[in-house]
This record gives C-alpha cells, structure tokens and sequence, in this order.
C-alpha cells in the first residue's frame, strides 16, 4: 500500500480479482480505517511489472486473505503516522497520539490535531523526520492464515417436475449464508447468486458429450448449455454473521457458497420428487428427458407392480 | 470458425438485389439478419464468393395493416414483431413466437425473412406462419410470384424461394372474435432454437371447434401443419378426452429428428403434450 504525499491511497494487489468485487471492498478497508474517501482510493491488480507476485484469487480466499495483507499494510502505515504525528504535535511519543479516521489527536489534548494527509505530505518532504525514521509513507504485507475460515449454509431448492415432459419448474430458491463479517452486502449477494447459478447450471444444463468416435459434439454454445438469467429462479437470500478468529476483521469466503449449495439442492429436490418412483440417484446434468424416461419407467413398473 | 473469403455488396433495392443475384448465380447468397447463414459460413458449411446484403433497404422493413390482412416486409427484425402494437393486436401469434426466438441480440438483428428461407427445422417463425396460413411474396427476375405458407417449406434448410428470389413480404389474415392462438416451446437449452414448438390456433363457433390450425416446428425436418389432429378436433367441443385423443398422434408417421439434444422418441411424446397445452391455451384466448 503506497499512501502518496496528498494522502491518497493506492493498494497493489497480487489477488487478482476478475469480476468479484475486491476493488471495492479493499477500498472500503481502508476508507474504513484511514478516513479517506472512495475516491481518493486507487487499487491496481493484474499488471505483474507493478503489483506484488500473488497466487491468484480461489477457494474463496481473495478478501479474507488478501483483504488481511491489506489490514496489516495500513496496522503498518498508522504505525508509522504516529510517529510523525507525536514529532508534529510535539508530543512525547507515538503512544499518546490517539486516530480517528483521518485525524490523529494527542490523546487528552482536544484541539491538538492534525491529519492523515499533512502526515503524508510532511513524510515525503521530509524538512525533519522521528527519530530513526526514513521518509515515505508505504507498508508491504504478506498474509498467511493460521487456519482455514469456515463458511457455512443452508440452500433450499422448492421444485416440481412436469410428469408429462421431465421439465422442472421454479417454486423457491432460498439460500442462508454465513461469510462471517460482511463488508459490502451488494458484492456478497452477487457472489451467493452468480454461485447459484454456476451450480445450477452444472445441475441442470452443462454437459460435454462425444460421440462415439470420440469427437466433441458440445464444441460451441449452439451445443454446450451455460445457465442464463432466463432459465433461473428468483433468489431469497439472506445470511447469519459468525466472524472467523484467524482474522482480525472476522471475514469467511463467499465465492463458492453458491457453487457448494445449489448443485446438491436442486439435485435433491428433484430425487426427492421423483422418490415415489422408487428414485434414490440421478446422474447430473438433470435434462428433462432424462426425467420423462425415469417417470415413464416409474409409471410402467407401478403398473405392473 | 474462420470462414473462407468472400466478397460482400449491400444491395440498395430489391431491383439491385435481383440484379446482383442474377449476375453472379449460384455464388452468390443473400444476407439478411445474418443469425443463420454466419455460423455456416464460419463452419464452411456454407461457402459463398459474393454476399448480398438487404439490410441496407429500408423499403423491406415495415408492419402495415391493410384492411382484412397484415404485411410484413422480409426484413423486418423480429423485436419489431414482438412488439408492434399492430402485431400484438391484430396477429398475436406472430408476436409471441417472435419473443421466443433466441435472445435479445439475436431478435435485434434476426428477421422475418431470413428465417424463413433458411427453413431451419426448429424455427419458430415457421410454426407461426404456418399456422397463420401465411401468403409469402417472393420476387423474382421474371416478376412477384405469391406461395402459400403450407407449401413453402420444401425440406431439411430448403424453402420454396429461388436462389435468384428474395422473400419480400409476408402476408397474414388478421385475427377474428372469438378466436385465440399460442405458441409454446420447449427451447433446446444451449440455442435456444425448438426441440418442439407448436402453434395453433383456435376459432370458436357456437361453442363449438370452428377453424382451427395446429403447426409443429423442431420435430420433422421440415415444420409442418398436423392436419390429422385438426381433422379430428375441428366441429368437437374441444373437451378433455377428445382433445388427448387428437393431439396423441399429432406426429404419427413423421421421421422425427434425433440428436444429442433430444431423441426422436422425447420429441414425439413432448410434441403430443404442447399440442393439447397449445390449443387450450389457445381456446383459453378465444374471448
């Protein structure tokens, strides 16, 4: 994290984050701490001749892990603003300086304050520094969990399936997820739901098939089903909060909530439909044809029964 | 997915079209919304050295009421169908199998007309004109030459116009009192396009079964008008039995398709079950 001489904020990142929002929640992280504004946030991923070396973004693990380097690089930079403060207000020491957001006052001294930004400015110019202090205003972090956070949920599929034609139709999809501290709903929501529908979509549609002399039949999206809006239900979602302790702010993974829940519930749901039929496993994906034969076969072994 | 080279000419007129045709014969292929002939080419399945393009005539996109009947131009989109109000008021049908034709980019550019000549086996237009009893206006270098709907599809991707013909207008009798029509389908997950799709239309006499049209697309190489199950449920009361009975058998004989998709078998029984839901729907409309 590189904090420029007006204050303003730039966070590299090694996550590279492609669509999940991370851009966003960095920044509420440290508008959260710094009292920045959005705006005064920049955060760059994706280009390797200027971000640090990063494994990437998976397992869900983006915000809780990178997310935490990005806590600790501002634990760092406050650290260090202290210093210059106490040097600034003419107090004894870091330890009597006291931060609120964006205003660094010695503690017990009201009125005597000063700010994030003149702290940034007088690091980088540098006229006089804290003792064994060098300028600039930066901090690197590296972040390795203790352990794994544990998300946990409930996903509720409500369906029924025409008996004439195999096709399943919506009644409900209610999905409860617990990501631990939530820090901007709009993006966890989005992630529950684009789960859900990429585990819907390997429920239901995604097949790749050969024939029989081993040539892909499924080479293009003509052939190949990727879930649509159109073909999704209308989501309830709603979640529990149990922060994690491997972290100081308590945040779980989200990313493959929906991925995790929907496959098996909608999987389930349809069995348990079809149970009367004697119906205990479906291989996915769950085609209606697929259903239409099961039926029949459910119907004609009962006739006969 | 790289088609082979190929020339390309946007054609001001239909005069200019004809003209163009003429000159470079069987290599040429005209171009309307694109939505078929593209992927073709892409796959070189089809292989043309010159493309017409119509898209520039403005004089073939239009929807006019002319008194009894509705015109539509070929190259009119099909959003344009499904959501003229003239369409949705005086030719229903029309409008709903438009809204059932792939997504919304491919009902921006995709038309009428292309869709037609194309004669792709699932095309839901083609439930909907032949059920309509639609009257196609094809030119030609030798003149306006007019083809019933129900003898315009030819076979597997072959209409009845001539490589040298453009599909100019397409005619359809205006809906009456006391009738109803709907187009249901079962889209084929990934394009969308039929695995069956059936439309009818009803007209109620004296409570009664009057006229009534049931079109079947995405289950035959070619869609085609179940005149079987008209024949048996025209004059009836349209009641439970009589109506299962009818619709069982609407694609008896017919050498369904067969594919990874769907089996000739499923499209046969699903056929069966939206042609009794389309006709109650339908009856259902007739008010």
């Amino acid at each position: 994290m590189r904090i420029s001489p007006t204050g303003k904020v730039t966070i590299l990142t090694g996550v590279s984050p492609h669509g999940q929002g991370q851009e966003t929640s960095f920044t509420q992280i440290a508008c959260h701490r710094l009292g920045v504004k959005p705006d005064d946030v920049v955060v760059t991923h994706g280009d390797t001749s200027v971000v640090q070396y990063g494994i990437g973004t998976f397992g869900s693990r983006a915000t809780a892990v990178g997310g935490t380097a990005v806590w600790m690089c501002i634990d760092a930079i406050q650290e260090k603003a202290k210093k210059f403060a106490a040097m600034m207000l003419k107090a004894r020491g870091p330890e009597q300086i006291a931060i609120d957001g964006a205003i660094y006052r010695v503690k017990g001294k009201a009125k005597l304050s000063t700010t994030f930004q003149a702290i940034a400015l007088a690091a980088y110019t540098a006229k006089t520094l804290p003792k064994g202090e060098t300028p600039g205003l930066e901090a690197t972090h590296f972040f390795e969990p203790t352990n794994f956070t544990f998300p946990f949920g409930t996903h509720v599929a409500v369906v029924e399936v025409d008996g004439e034609t195999g096709e399943i139709q919506w009644r409900r999809y209610i999905a409860i997820d617990d990501c631990g501290k939530v820090i901007n709903p709009l993006l966890v929501d989005g992630q529950v739901h684009g789960g859900i529908a990429q585990g819907l979509g390997q429920a239901l549609w995604e097949e790749v098939v050969y024939d029989e002399n081993g040539q892909l039949v499924t080479g293009s999206l003509m052939d190949y089903a990727v879930p649509k809006a159109g073909f999704l239900p209308r989501f309830e979602t709603d979640r529990t909060e149990t922060p994690t302790t491997v972290n100081p702010m308590g945040i779980k993974g989200v990313g493959e909530a929906g991925t995790i829940g929907s496959t098996p519930a909608i999987v389930n749901a349809v069995v348990d439909a079809l149970a009367p039929f004697g119906v205990k496993h479906i291989d996915m994906p769950l085609r209606p044809e697929k259903l239409w034969r099961i039926i029949h076969a459910g119907r004609a072994g009962r006739a006969t029964a | 997915m790289i088609p082979v080279n190929f020339d390309y000419v946007a054609a001001k007129s239909v005069d200019e079209a004809l003209e163009l045709l003429g000159r470079h014969g069987a290599d040429a292929k005209l171009l309307a919304g694109g939505h078929s002939l593209i992927p073709l080419m892409k796959l070189r399945l089809a292989v043309p050295s010159v493309l017409v393009d119509l898209g520039r005539i403005a004089e073939l996109r239009y929807v006019r009421d002319e008194g009894s009947e509705i015109a539509v131009g070929g190259m009119t989109t099909y959003y344009t169908l499904a959501s003229s109000e003239v369409i949705r008021q005086k030719a229903p049908l029309l409008a709903e199998a438009a809204a059932a034709v792939g997504d919304v980019q491919v009902r921006n550019r995709g038309t009428i007309g292309g869709s037609l000549v194309h004669a792709d086996p699932a095309s839901d237009m083609a439930a909907a004109v032949l059920a309509l009893d639609a009257r196609m206006i094809v030119v030609g270098p030798s003149g306006k030459r007019e083809v019933p709907a129900g003898s315009f599809f030819v076979g597997m991707l072959q209409s009845a116009v001539a490589p040298n013909e453009v599909l100019t207008e397409i005619r359809v009798k205006k809906s009456q009192a006391d009738s109803g029509a709907a187009y249901l389908k079962l889209p084929q997950p990934a394009s969308g396009f039929a695995l069956v799709g059936v439309a009818t239309r009803v007209a109620l006499a004296g409570g009664k079964c009057g006229e009534i049209a049931v079109a079947v697309t995405g289950v035959a190489p070619k869609p085609f008008r179940a005149a079987s199950v008209e024949a048996r449920l025209r004059g009836s009361s349209l009641d439970a039995e009589t109506l299962a009975l009818a619709c069982a058998d609407v694609a008896e004989g017919v050498e369904a398709l067969s594919d990874i998709h769907a089996s000739a078998e499923y499209r046969k029984s699903v056929a069966a079950v939206y042609t009794r839901r389309s006709i109650e729907t339908a009856r259902s409309r007739a008010r």
